[in-house]
């Protein structure tokens, strides 16, 4: 993109900012946390408020505002909360960092589908490094099955469960096809595969995770913007400033997000340690999460963890600003498609084929 | 919990105390916290003043301290190519292992140490493109030390196999009275489709070494350049980083470890399996309430 394109929509950005981010939502907060406060009084209020110290969260985060508000003393005193608690919480000492983004990178990822073996190491990687809860169980990343040709338009198929051509006249109506059968599409993409191996015969894999889109609708559908695009186009959210609507989850066209419902297990030995704020810290109940190209590494300069998994090497990732990076290559020489290209999300995550 | 604290804060709120042009969020939970007196605040309270005053205090160091005993094994890319020994405390101030396996599949999952075990690459033949500049940084996993203990012996090649003229040697295929494990019928080699047999690639001469099309002597740590000489697209395509696996840096330059064409491919089957098929890793939860009946139904109609 061009620097020029780049600058107008960053302005756009802080003006929208300012329309509603430091003035409107700040308010509409307030409102909604005394609203809260008015209905929780007359039901729950006296034992819900029990907790143990280790996890007890405390009123200087829930107060605290988003961080993009925030000063940097603000952050600071955020960050060191939130350090104290996690050592303490998981008996490790933990690091929320806050490495700023660096300057003229816009992170892009590449997937060739023809490698791709299905084999879910990258699942796992991520779940691993990103502190997902284990139960229930929260997976970023989705690994689609699917049967490698098509052999819908065999005759067997076209006229199966469709009704009776006399019962339609002979007006030329289209039969063949229906609800539970697509004619000329394999359709069916199912991710509980179990095989004894992998890659099978007759399949191909099609990992999905979150896009990060040039033109977000999990951003534009935030009520709070909680959820936001980083200066390298990556889509965070501010776990504490996320009141847990949902509507991101809704918008997403790419099942991309996945929400806390209970209390997220994260036994203390397989707790990451080296966390980010915007990344993979610990998250709590109600709370939105989805993935962020590993944002704690990548601003550190280290490849996403499903990019080291990956046993086949399908998956590349690089500086999209950069030619001489692995994705600008790859976009140069392969064939390349994006996913729901005709919702125009213009996403930053690239499939390719050899 | 944040939702207790919430409900318990306002139960108190609306209980008398003025939360009114409130000056900051910040400020205002601690007024509040400084006013309530009422046991149902009481936990929230010190969690509040814990906070504020003792937030920079220097944490525990709680990471364990000595390595695990029973060392995890696991292994990269495909299965009996390349094994790792999970460590602990590579960075003993967070208590980070090398390496995470799979309970499941015994993979590796997780590099804490992308750089571990490896070595420069060296040298790259030129290639006349512009990614030259790129194998400064680049390390690889040397490959010969481990080819000693794959056939379970600490020997070299040469202990068995003393250099010979490779001229007074048949190069013709034959049934081989071992390696059996390696190449199961060498009369049908699944590499080159009948084109090659072993010498075209080990060295006669040396064979601790392999051997490009020139007759020139290649380590076993830069195989890829006997592959690169048949296979120069995907060569191509490797050195650019379009093909193949890297860990490490995303950065063009950065400090990346190269993974070599035999880690990821066995050049004995390669024309059977691109990739030796591998056990995959648990399939996410079904949806609560899902039974494995119930998904096997929606899947016959096409329900994703």
């Amino acid at each position: 993109m061009s620097e020029d394109k780049r600058k107008s929509e960053m302005v756009k950005e802080q003006d929208d900012g300012k329309e509603q981010g430091n003035g409107k939502v700040k308010e509409s907060r307030r409102d909604f946390l005394k609203k809260m406060g008015v209905a929780a009084a007359a039901t729950v209020a006296a034992p819900a408020i029990t907790s143990t110290t280790a996890e007890a969260v405390s009123l200087g985060e829930t107060f605290q505002t988003h961080f993009e508000l925030m000063s940097d003393a603000q952050k600071e005193k955020a960050i060191a909360r939130l350090e104290k608690r996690y050592t303490e919480q998981f008996g490790k000492q933990t690091t929320v960092a806050n490495t700023p983004a660096p300057d003229g990178v816009l992170f892009g990822y590449a997937l060739n589908i023809a490698k791709c073996i299905g084999c879910r190491r990258c699942v796992e990687a991520c779940v691993k490094e990103n502190n997902q809860s284990r139960d229930p169980a929260i997976q970023w990343i989705r690994v689609l099955r699917m049967e490698r040709g098509n052999d819908t338009f065999e005759l067997e198929n076209l006229h199966k469960g469709s009704p009776d051509s006399n019962s339609l006249g002979d007006y030329g109506i289209q039969s063949g096809g229906h609800a539970d059968k697509h004619v000329g599409l394999s359709g069916a993409a199912e991710h509980y595969y179990e095989p004894e191996q992998v890659p099978e015969d007759n399949a191909i894999y099609f990992p999905v995770q979150c896009h990060q889109c040039e033109d977000p609708p999990c951003v534009k559908a935030c009520p709070v913007r909680a959820t936001f695009r980083d200066p390298n186009g990556i889509v965070v959210i501010d776990y504490n400033w996320c009141i847990g609507c949902r509507m991101c989850q809704l918008a997403c066209p790419y099942w991309a997000r996945r929400f806390n419902w209970g209390e997220p297990e994260l036994p203390n030995e397989d707790m990451n340690p080296k966390t980010h704020y915007l990344g993979n810290r610990p998250r709590m109940r109600g709370v939105m999460e989805k993935c962020t190209f590993c944002l704690q590494r990548v601003r550190e300069g280290r490849y996403p963890a499903c990019v080291e998994a990956c046993p086949v090497g399908a998956r590349k990732f690089g500086n999209l600003l950069d030619p001489e990076s692995e994705v600008r290559k790859v976009l140069a020489t392969k064939k390349v498609f994006r996913f729901k290209e005709a919702f125009n999300t213009d996403p930053k995550f690239f499939y390719y084929m050899d | 919990m944040r939702a207790a604290v919430f409900y318990g804060l306002f139960a108190v709120v609306t209980g008398g105390l003025l939360l009114q042009n409130m000056p900051g969020e910040e400020a205002a939970a601690q007024d509040v916290t400084q006013e309530v007196t009422q046991d149902a605040a009481q936990d929230a309270a010190q969690d509040a003043v814990q906070d504020d005053s003792s937030a920079v205090q220097a944490a525990p160091d709680t990471a364990p301290a000595t390595p695990d005993a029973t060392a995890e094994e696991c292994f990269e890319s495909i299965k009996g190519t390349t094994e790792l020994s999970k460590k602990n405390n590579v960075v003993p101030k967070y208590g980070y292992p090398n390496v995470k396996c799979s309970p499941t599949t015994g993979a590796v999952l997780w590099y804490g140490d992308p750089y571990d075990g490896t070595e420069p690459m060296g040298e790259m033949p030129s290639y006349g493109d512009k990614t030259d500049g790129d194998f400064a940084e680049a390390v690889i996993r040397p490959r010969a030390e481990h080819l000693k203990t794959i056939i379970q012996t600490n020997m070299q090649c040469s202990v068995c196999h003393p250099s010979a003229d490779p001229a007074t040697l048949p190069n013709d295929p034959r049934q081989l009275m071992m390696h059996q494990d390696i190449v199961s019928d060498p009369q049908n080699l699944q590499h080159g489709r009948g084109a090659i047999w072993c010498f075209d690639c080990h060295n006669a001469a040396n064979r601790d070494a392999l051997v490009d099309q020139q007759g020139q002597e290649v380590s076993f740590d830069a195989s890829y350049k006997v592959c690169g000489s048949c296979h120069g697209d995907l060569y191509s395509d490797w050195r650019m980083g379009l093909h193949g696996k890297r860990t490490g840096e995303w950065k063009v330059g950065g400090k990346k470890r190269w993974w070599t064409c035999t880690e990821c491919h066995n050049p004995h089957t390669v024309q059977e399996h691109r990739f030796q098929p591998i056990k995959p890793e648990p399939p996410p939860a079904l949806p609560r309430g899902m039974s494995e009946d119930d998904f096997k139904g929606a899947d016959e109609h096409g329900g994703h």
